[in-house]
C-alpha cells in the first residue's frame, strides 16, 4: 500500500538545518527530524523501525530488563524478550568535533551547529531502536567523554553534552582518537562529525585502529557551501579560524584552484575511508538531515 | 619661501588624525574568517600591493589636505626672479619716458612715442625692456619682459602729466626701482631736455652700476629746437579788487593776445596786449567783482600757443571778511594794544580787532569770539578768570601775554601757575635758546634767535607744553589745553618794557600764524602745483572727502575717517571738505615747465659719456651680481594656490572614500 507520506511537507521541512535553527531545544530538534524522517520512511522493509515484532528470545543477564515481554512471563513463567525489526542491540559512539573551524558557517548554522543536529538525530534514532549511545567531544584533545548507555535518561544526556559544545581551539585528530580507542572496549557503530581539515594520511592513521579493533566507523564530513564552491567578487583577506594567519586571495582562484583543492581533499579523505571500509558521507550544511540519515541506516543495515 | 602666519603650522599635529584612522582601518574591516586557510594560496603580489597603495593613497591625500590647509593659513610666499629669462649677453631696455608737463607741448608726446617703438623694433631676441614713466615722480609702468608687446601697450597708455622732471631725481629714483636682472642696460630716456629739468648736480645724473651690470645712456631727444611759449606766472589782487597778472614770455619775438578773467566761472574782463618775447608782461584788471568766500579766479591766454596748459591759469581767492577778535585790555591806548591790533590787521587772513576793557567786561560776549587776546592778564581777577575759563572749557581760546600786573600776584589767573617771586625782578632781558618748530603756531622760527626777552618766572605743571624757552629752561611761551579749548601763555609783555618781540619781525608772523591756530582755521596752501600732494591732516581735520576738478570724490568711505595725502594730479580746482568747513585748491603746472628751452646738446654728450665710462669689468659685475640679484627678488604670496589644491584633494577623496566603502559591502 503506497501513500503520499513521502511528500509531506510539513516534516520534510523540519529537517531543513534553517528551520531547525529556529529551534532552541536540540532534543526537540531531534525529534522532530527523526520523526519525521521515520514517517517519510513509509515502513520501508528495508529498514527496522515500524516497531514491528519478529520474534522471542530467552531473556539472557545483560538484556534490558524494559524489553521483558510480561504477558508471555505471566502466562508461561519464562521471561522473554520481544525482537522486533531492526533492531540490532549494538551501540553508537559519536564524536564530535568542536575546533574552531567547525564554527564558521555563512548561513544560519554553523557547522558545529550542524553537526549537534546530526549528532542528537542519530542518538535519538539509537535510541528508539534500543541502542545505547555515548559520545566524545573534541578538538586538539577530548573535551567531553560520555561512554555509550542504553539506560534510562542517557540520551539526555549524550543531547545535553552535544548542546553544550562550543567551538574552541584547532584540530588535532591524534590525541583524542588514542584517548578513544583507550576506552572503547565493545564493538559498534562510530559515526565521526567533523570537517576532516587535517591530512588523510593522519586521519587514516588514526581510524584504521578502530576499524581493527572491529568498530564500524562512518564519517559525516561536514563541509559549508561557501567551502566547497565559494563565490567572491574580488580579492579577500581571509583570516583562518583555527591559526589566526590572514591570507589575501583573489576571485579567480577561489573559482577554479581552491574548488580543484577541496574536491582533492575530499576525495583524498573518502579514499582514506575506503581503505579501512569506513563510510564517507560529504554533507553540505545548508542541505537537510534527511541525507545524513539515510546514510546511517544504510551504513547500519550494512554493518547489523 | 616664507611663512606669514608660522604659528598655524602647529595644525600640522592634525596629519595624526588621517594616520589613526587609518590604522583601524586596516586592523579591524578588512579580514574575512574562513574555516581554514589549508587550500588558500596568496594572492599574486601586485594585487596585494594595489589594494594597498589604494588605501596608501587615500591616507596620502588625507594627510595632504591637512598639510595643505595648514599652509594656507600660514600663508607662504616665495622669492621668485623676474619673469623674463636673460643671459648675460643680454640687454635689458630701460625705456623711461618723461610724462612731465612740457611734454603736453603739440607734438613732443608722439615724438617720444614714435622713439619707444624704434627702440622696441630694434631689440634682439634675448633682449628684455621695462618701461618707467617719469615726472614729478617716477613709476614703474611695465616691468622686465621680453615681449615688446607689453611695452607698446604700456606706452599707448602713458599721457603726459602736470609735473615737473628733474633728471637728477629720475637716475636716483631708477637706481633703487629697476629690477636685477643678469643683462646689461641700456637706459632709454627720452625726453624734451629741458635746461630746467637739469639737476643742480651733474653727479645726481650719473646713474649707478645697476646690479653689477654695465649700464650706457640713450639720450633720445623728442626734440630739437625749443618752440616759442608764454605762461600765465602769477596772480595777484590788491585790496582795491585789482588783479595784477603777470605773463611770461619764452620767446624771441612779442606776441599779440587776449587775457581775459573769468570769476567763479564767469567771464568778466579781456583785455588785449602785446605779450613780450622775454620777461613778464603785467597786466591789469580793475574792479573785479567777487562773492564772499573763495573765489575762482580763472586768467586764460587766447590764442593758445603749442603748450596750451600754461596759458590758463587757476586761483583761489578768499573773500572772506576780516574776521573779529576781542582783545581785553586795562589800557585800551597801551603800547601791547597797538602792537597786537597792527600785527593782526596785516595777517594774511584779516583780523578786525574789538578793543574791550577789562573792567566793564560783561563775560557773556566771550562766547561770540572764536578767540580772544588778553593783553596783560595779571589784570584779570578772579571772578573773570573762572569766565575765561568756562569759555575755554567750552571749545574757546586764548593768547595772553603778562603785563606789568603779574608782577604784584603770586601766581597767574586762569592757568593757576606759580610765580616764582625769589627771581622776579632779577633777570635782564636773554635771548631765545629753544623753540619748538613742529608746533603750527611756531612753524616760521627762524625770527626767533634775535629776540631778546625779560620773562616773569613761572613754575610749570605737567599740563603745560612749553613752545619758547630760554637758556636757563625758563618758558617764554606756553600752551595748556584745558576742556576743548587751549590757551597760549606769553611769559612776558607784548609792549616793549620786558622784551623786544613786539618790535622784531617775527612777532606779526607769529601773531598770523597764532590767530590761524587757535581760531582753527585750516592751514592748507591754496594754490598748489600739479602732482604735488595734499595733506588733510593740516586741512582742519583729520578726515574729510575730496573732490578733483571733474568732481570726482577721492576717498573711499574708510579712507574718509583717516589722514590722507592727496596726489594733486590734475589742473583746476579741487573742493576739500573737512570738519573745518569747504576749501577750495587750485592747482596749476609747475611755472618751470613752461620754460621749453632745452639743455645745450654737449651737455647731453658729456652726460652720455660719463654714463658709458661707469660699467665696471664683467668680472666685478658678476661678483655684484650674486649680491644684487637675490635682493631684487619679488614676492610672491601662493596661499591661493594652496586652497585651490585643496578643492581638488577634497574632490579626490570623496571619489577614493567612495569606492573603498563599495568594496567593503561587496566582499563575499
Amino acid at each position: 500500500m503506497s501513500t503520499n507520506t513521502d511528500n509531506r511537507p510539513a516534516p520534510m521541512r523540519l529537517l531543513d538545518p534553517s528551520v531547525l535553527s529556529t529551534m532552541s531545544n536540540l532534543e526537540l530538534v531531534a525529534k522532530a527530524v527523526v520523526e519525521g524522517f521515520v514517517i517519510g520512511l513509509h515502513r520501508s522493509p528495508k529498514f527496522g523501525f515500524s516497531q514491528e515484532f519478529v520474534e522471542y528470545r530467552q531473556y539472557a543477564d545483560g538484556d534490558d530488563p524494559r524489553y521483558i515481554d510480561w504477558n508471555v512471563y505471566s502466562r508461561t513463567d519464562r521471561t522473554v524478550i520481544k525482537r522486533f525489526k531492526g533492531e540490532t542491540n549494538s551501540h553508537l559512539m559519536l564524536l564530535l568535533d568542536t575546533s574552531a573551524s567547525m564554527g564558521y558557517g555563512s548561513g544560519e548554522s554553523s557547522k558545529l551547529q550542524y553537526g549537534k543536529y546530526l549528532g542528537a538525530s542519530l542518538a535519538y534514532l539509537a535510541a528508539r531502536q534500543h541502542d545505547a549511545v555515548g559520545v566524545m567531544l573534541f578538538d586538539d584533545e577530548v573535551k567531553e567523554y560520555r561512554p555509550p548507555a542504553s539506560k534510562p535518561g542517557s540520551l539526555q544526556g549524550v543531547i545535553h553534552t552535544l548542546d553544550a559544545a562550543q567551538a574552541s581551539k584547532g584540530t588535532d585528530i591524534n590525541q583524542p582518537m588514542t584517548r578513544f580507542r583507550e576506552h572503547i572496549k565493545k564493538r559498534g557503530l562510530v559515526a565521526v562529525i567533523s570537517d576532516f581539515y587535517c591530512d588523510a594520511e593522519e586521519l587514516l592513521e588514526n581510524i584504521r585502529p578502530l576499524a581493527l579493533h572491529g568498530q564500524d566507523v562512518i564519517m559525516f564530513h561536514l563541509l559549508d557551501r561557501e567551502e566547497i564552491t565559494p563565490e567572491i567578487k574580488q580579492s579577500t583577506l581571509y583570516e583562518d579560524m583555527e591559526t589566526g594567519q590572514a591570507i589575501e586571495v583573489e576571485p579567480a582562484f577561489m573559482q577554479k584552484a581552491y574548488r580543484d583543492k577541496i574536491q582533492k581533499h575530499i576525495a583524498s579523505i573518502e579514499k582514506a575511508a575506503n581503505g579501512i571500509r569506513a563510510d564517507h558521507v560529504l554533507l553540505d550544511t545548508s542541505e537537510p538531515l534527511d541525507k545524513a540519515l539515510h546514510n546511517y541506516l544504510t551504513f547500519r543495515e550494512k554493518r547489523g | 619661501m616664507a611663512l606669514l602666519g608660522p604659528l598655524f603650522l602647529l595644525g600640522l599635529l592634525g596629519v595624526a588624525i588621517p594616520l589613526w584612522l587609518h590604522r583601524l582601518e586596516t586592523q579591524v574591516t578588512e579580514r574575512e574568517p574562513f574555516a581554514t586557510t589549508m587550500f588558500l594560496e596568496p594572492a599574486k603580489k601586485r594585487i596585494h600591493v594595489k589594494k594597498k597603495l589604494k588605501y596608501l593613497l587615500l591616507m596620502a591625500l588625507r594627510i595632504l589636505f591637512f598639510v595643505l590647509l595648514v599652509l594656507a593659513f600660514a600663508r607662504p610666499v616665495f622669492y621668485a626672479p623676474p619673469q623674463a629669462i636673460v643671459t648675460e649677453e643680454s640687454t635689458h631696455h630701460v625705456i623711461v619716458m618723461d610724462t612731465s608737463f612740457s611734454m603736453q607741448t603739440e607734438g613732443y608726446f608722439d615724438a617720444a612715442r614714435e622713439a619707444a617703438e624704434n627702440i622696441l623694433s630694434q631689440m634682439e631676441d634675448d633682449d628684455i625692456a621695462s618701461l618707467y614713466s617719469a615726472s614729478t615722480n617716477v613709476a614703474s609702468v611695465v616691468s622686465a619682459t621680453s615681449n615688446p608687446e607689453d611695452i607698446r601697450q604700456g606706452v599707448d597708455a602713458l599721457a603726459p602729466g602736470n609735473g615737473k622732471l628733474d633728471l637728477g631725481s629720475m637716475i636716483s629714483s631708477l637706481n633703487t626701482m629697476i629690477e636685477a636682472s643678469q643683462a646689461n642696460f641700456v637706459l632709454h630716456v627720452i625726453s624734451d631736455f629741458q635746461q630746467t629739468g637739469q639737476a643742480v648736480r651733474f653727479a645726481d645724473m650719473i646713474p649707478d652700476v645697476i646690479n653689477g651690470r654695465p649700464v650706457s645712456l640713450e639720450i633720445v631727444r623728442v626734440v630739437n629746437e625749443s618752440p616759442e611759449n608764454w605762461a600765465i606766472d602769477s596772480v595777484v589782487v590788491n585790496g582795491l579788487n585789482n588783479i595784477e597778472v603777470g605773463i611770461r614770455g619764452f620767446a624771441r619775438s612779442s606776441s599779440d593776445r587776449t587775457v581775459s578773467l573769468s570769476v567763479n566761472g564767469e567771464l568778466q574782463q579781456e583785455i588785449e596786449t602785446r605779450l613780450q618775447g622775454e620777461g613778464i608782461t603785467f597786466v591789469t584788471f580793475e574792479n573785479a567783482v567777487f562773492a564772499e568766500g573763495d573765489n575762482r579766479l580763472d586768467i586764460r591766454l587766447t590764442p593758445s600757443d603749442s603748450l596750451a596748459g600754461d596759458d590758463l591759469r587757476h586761483t583761489v581767492f578768499d573773500n572772506s571778511p576780516p574776521a573779529p577778535v576781542l582783545l581785553l585790555t586795562d589800557d585800551e591806548d597801551s603800547l601791547g594794544v597797538t602792537y597786537i591790533t597792527a600785527a593782526l590787521e596785516t595777517a594774511p587772513r584779516g583780523y578786525e580787532v574789538i578793543l574791550q576793557s577789562i573792567e566793564g567786561l560783561d563775560p557773556r560776549i566771550l562766547q561770540r569770539y572764536p578767540w580772544i587776546v588778553i593783553e596783560d592778564i595779571g589784570a584779570i581777577n578772579a571772578s573773570l578768570a573762572g569766565a575765561i575759563n568756562n569759555y575755554i572749557s567750552g571749545g574757546g581760546a586764548v593768547l595772553a601775554a603778562s603785563g606789568e600786573s603779574v608782577f604784584g600776584l603770586s601766581s597767574i589767573p586762569v592757568l593757576g601757575l606759580d610765580i616764582s617771586s625769589s627771581a622776579l625782578g632779577r633777570e635782564s632781558r636773554n635771548p631765545i635758546t629753544m623753540i619748538d618748530s613742529s608746533h603750527p603756531a611756531l612753524s616760521e622760527s627762524a625770527g626767533w634767535s634775535s629776540v631778546n626777552v625779560r620773562s616773569i618766572p613761572v613754575e610749570i605743571t605737567d599740563e603745560d607744553r612749553v613752545l619758547v624757552a630760554q637758556a636757563n629752561e625758563q618758558p617764554v611761551l606756553l600752551e595748556r589745553t584745558i576742556g576743548r579749548g587751549k590757551i597760549m601763555l606769553l611769559a612776558t609783555a607784548l609792549d616793549n618794557s620786558l622784551s623786544d618781540l613786539p618790535v622784531k619781525p617775527v612777532f606779526v608772523t607769529f601773531m598770523a600764524e597764532a590767530a590761524r591756530y587757535l581760531s582753527n582755521e585750516n592751514l592748507l596752501i591754496r594754490e598748489q602745483i600739479g602732482e604735488s600732494f595734499l595733506q588733510l591732516s593740516v586741512a582742519g581735520g583729520a578726515s574729510g572727502q575730496v573732490y578733483d576738478p571733474d568732481g570726482e570724490s577721492l576717498l573711499s568711505l574708510a579712507d574718509t575717517t583717516q589722514a590722507q595725502d592727496i596726489s594733486l594730479d590734475k589742473t583746476g580746482y579741487y573742493q576739500v571738505f573737512t570738519s573745518g568747513g569747504e576749501v577750495l585748491v587750485a592747482v596749476n603746472p609747475d611755472r618751470r615747465e613752461s620754460d621749453l628751452a632745452i639743455m645745450d646738446a654737449q651737455v647731453l654728450q658729456n652726460w652720455q659719456n660719463v654714463v658709458a665710462g661707469t660699467a665696471r669689468s664683467d668680472e666685478q659685475s658678476l661678483n655684484a651680481e650674486s649680491v644684487t640679484q637675490e635682493e631684487a627678488l619679488e614676492e610672491r604670496e601662493i596661499w591661493r594656490l594652496f586652497l585651490f589644491m585643496l578643492v581638488i584633494i577634497v574632490l579626490a577623496e570623496s571619489i577614493l572614500g567612495n569606492q573603498h566603502l563599495r568594496v567593503k559591502t561587496g566582499t563575499l
